[in-house]
């Protein structure tokens, strides 16, 4: 005979490591929250003022289809302002996290892919640059990006992580 | 999962906010849903050839380009030096076509050259307009952007043979070129 399973709470096994306690503890999750959703807000912001200057970075990347650029340049920058202010409100958090680890996982293979190709393009994260650049400083501005974005992604993950999961809601007895 | 839904909403709101925001956008600043490097044929695309890849295209100069600018119907462009680009601004009767955005345009451009951004919304009408001039369509045009690893003059270049030019010449080094050997310069919004 199966021995019964262990009583599971709403955040998992019972016991928790002080070190689990403090890393999804509600004081940095919501400073982690705050820092993410800034960034992004700020990041899609300078985007919005000048699609034409984005699609341009993204096609310079040389990985997406001609036909996505377009759409890409025009609702990528809008949904990180909305997920930000989503974030940021404490609506959706675990929604808007998501978003932010997935678009971030996009954003360092693509620029990992770039980088191993030796192919040196304006990283594009906030907005367009206007200054000249060699191709050694922009292939260490994307190693600077991806170590960024490798930081951020560790700040999704603290919140997929600490905020709890909806409860489902019993059927009345 | 109900994050995943609530996702979904958010991408919604988000496409919905970027067809808003695009709509209202000025000139300058909208951009249109199909991507300015997707090639749209012209009245006479019909009859064209597809447009040559890029690694048929000839990356040198062409002797025969240098010596007459003749037609090339068998590939989008031909690319030339600054010399050559010089010898062709100064006939006076030669198209020069800015493929850089409008607002480095306004800070400078080659003189007599105009503004044709290939990333701004208004890119066909402009080619559908420039072709309405009755331009002649074997005629040599010279388009330019930033050079280097510039791509930009390449699709305005890809777009016109696709109209029906036959003799585009693309200035591969670019205005810093231009600059560089002390040529003629505009600024502002006129040629």
């Amino acid at each position: 005979m199966a021995a019964p399973r262990p009583a599971r709470t709403q955040r998992g096994p019972a016991l928790r490591t002080p070190l689990q306690d403090r890393l999804t503890s509600p004081w940095l999750t919501i400073r982690a929250q705050i820092v993410l959703a800034g960034i992004f807000i700020v990041a899609g912001a300078l985007k919005i003022a000048d699609p034409p200057g984005f699609a341009h970075e993204i096609h310079n990347y040389a990985l997406v289809p001609e036909r996505l650029v377009s759409p890409m340049a025009l609702i990528l920058p809008w949904l990180e302002v909305v997920a930000g202010l989503a974030l940021f409100l404490g609506v959706w958090r675990r929604a808007a996290a998501g978003i932010f680890a997935v678009l971030l996982v996009v954003f360092i293979v693509a620029l990992s892919i770039d980088l191993v190709r030796g192919k040196p393009v304006d990283c594009g994260c906030f907005g367009t640059s206007s200054v000249p650049k060699t191709e050694a400083q922009r292939l260490t501005e994307m190693k600077v990006a991806i170590g960024r974005d490798v930081l951020l992604l560790l700040l999704a993950g603290q919140i997929l992580w600490a905020v709890p999961r909806p409860s489902r809601r019993l059927p009345p007895r | 999962m109900r994050w995943i839904s609530q996702a979904a909403a958010l991408l919604v709101l988000a496409v919905f906010c970027a067809a808003a925001s695009n709509a209202f956008a000025g000139r300058e600043r909208r951009l249109s849903w199909k991507s300015a490097g997707v090639a749209e044929g012209g009245q006479h695309a019909v009859s064209k050839p597809a447009a040559a890849p890029a690694s048929a295209v000839s990356t040198a100069s062409s002797p025969a380009a240098k010596s007459t600018f003749a037609p090339h119907p068998d590939k989008p462009y031909v690319e030339i030096g600054g010399e050559e680009t010089a010898q062709l601004q100064g006939r006076g009767d030669v198209p020069v076509l800015d493929a850089r955005r409008s607002s480095v345009y306004r800070e400078g451009h080659v003189a007599g050259a105009r503004s044709f951004s290939v990333w701004e919304s208004d890119i066909d009408d402009k080619i559908k307009a420039f072709f309405a001039e009755g331009h002649d369509p074997s005629g040599p045009i010279v388009v330019y952007c930033s050079g280097g690893e510039c791509e930009d003059s390449h699709t305005l270049a890809q777009k016109l043979y696709l109209a029906g030019f036959d003799a585009v010449f693309v200035y591969k080094d670019g205005f810093p070129d231009w600059q560089r050997r002390g040529l003629p310069v505009h600024s502002g919004d006129q040629p």
